[in-house]
């Protein structure tokens, strides 16, 4: 069934996009409704996942212009500093890196949020997201790029702090 | 030295992609890459370590969503192939042929009798008004005509829907209808043939009466789904 195999990964994704666990179990909820009342709109049954996310990422674009319009706080984005520094892969696995992991998304901007978790915690391809977001491949590369650059500053200082 | 290897080849392996032999020899010899894909590696697995959500407790309201626009669309499917076809294009064709008829009255021309200037002994004899012309009359049966043909079917169709309604409902609309049918038909006792005010209100009572009949053939519908 759609929904067990597909409903962990999106409300991952909106969990993450969201950071709230009510809206996004209810942005899930929503997803499938909609997926659901738009299913001949899915015209490659083998991209049912960037699909999925193409339409929780509109589910929660409207709750975000809700918050905004509401006035409630929301995320930002942060300024990009090129990091060279090697990476002990082991030093990241402890339980703190969760954490710096957790702010490190959180300091992201929505979009590029998306894009990232899509990659990399998703596994999608580069055409998909595109296709998802509705950008171009240049802009995925780029967004997808300055993501990680942003994530690696916040756990490089991580590692630096630990070591 | 081969070819450095591009950020979305390297998140591929961080993915789980098996390298080809000459990635694999790139990797071994370019520092670079290999760290870059060693940090791929490290962002993956922090990601994709994080617990899997719980989502069980999700499906029963997206279910019962999924129930609810379902019966919605069966609903208006049923409605969509019921033969309303005919009764709405009754009411349309009758709408725009008073809608003519009105305009052809309005934008008559009145320069017919205003041209030349008639002498007061003429004028006297002139003084009772023209007649409206053929063109105006014509309109003017025809937007009627129009309106007896969209009342009938609209007759027709409450009548068959009618059965089901609930009786007090039934009762209501019966009521309405007859007061616009009464209303109708004692402008219609005052109708001149010739006088296109009292033509124009024999319209305004088709037009009431028909709109009293669409509404109750739609709350009629409503009602049987």
């Amino acid at each position: 069934m759609i929904f067990d195999r597909q409903a962990p990964g999106v409300r991952r994704f909106l969990g993450d996009l969201l950071r709230d666990d009510a809206a996004a179990d209810e942005g899930t909820q929503e997803t499938f409704v909609r997926a659901h009342q738009r299913m001949s709109s899915l015209l490659e049954p083998g991209k049912l996942q960037g699909w999925l996310f193409g339409i929780a990422r509109m589910v929660f674009m409207e709750h975000l212009r809700r918050k905004r319009r509401d006035g409630l706080p929301q995320g930002d984005d942060e300024p990009v500093q090129v990091d060279a520094a090697p990476t002990p892969e082991a030093a990241l696995l402890g339980r703190e890196a969760d954490q710096v992991l957790d702010q490190a998304l959180a300091g992201l901007s929505e979009q590029r949020r998306a894009a990232l978790l899509m990659r990399l915690d998703h596994g999608l391809g580069y055409d998909e997201i595109a296709s998802a977001l509705g950008w171009n491949l240049q802009k995925v590369k780029n967004e997808i790029h300055r993501a990680r650059l942003q994530l690696r500053v916040q756990l490089s200082g991580y590692l630096e702090g630990s070591t | 030295m081969s070819r450095h290897l591009e950020a979305e080849e390297l998140e591929s392996l961080a993915l789980g992609a098996q390298p080809g032999e000459p990635a694999l020899m790139h990797l071994a010899e370019c520092e670079g890459c290999a760290r870059e894909l060693a940090w791929a590696r490290a962002e993956r697995n922090l990601l994709a370590r994080r617990p899997a959500p719980a989502v069980d407790h999700l499906w029963t309201e997206v279910a019962r969503r999924i129930a609810t626009s379902s019966e919605q669309g069966r609903s208006l499917e049923r409605r969509r192939r019921a033969p309303h076809w005919a009764w709405r294009t009754a009411v349309a064709g009758a709408g725009v042929a008073a809608t003519a008829a009105v305009l052809l009255i309005m934008l008559r021309p009145a320069t017919e009798h205003a041209v030349t200037p008639i002498p007061i002994a003429q004028q006297q004899r002139h003084e009772a008004p023209p007649g409206p012309d053929a063109k105006t009359l014509a309109a003017l049966d025809r937007a009627e005509s129009d309106y007896r043909d969209a009342a009938k079917v609209l007759e027709e169709e409450y009548a068959r829907l009618r059965p089901a309604l609930d009786v007090k409902l039934a009762g209501r609309w019966d009521e309405t209808l007859t007061r616009a049918r009464t209303q109708l038909g004692e402008v219609q006792k005052s109708l001149v043939a010739q006088d296109v005010n009292a033509r124009m209100r024999v319209l305004d009572g088709y037009a009431a009466y028909v709109r009293s009949l669409r509404n109750a053939v739609l709350q009629s519908q409503e009602a049987n789904p």
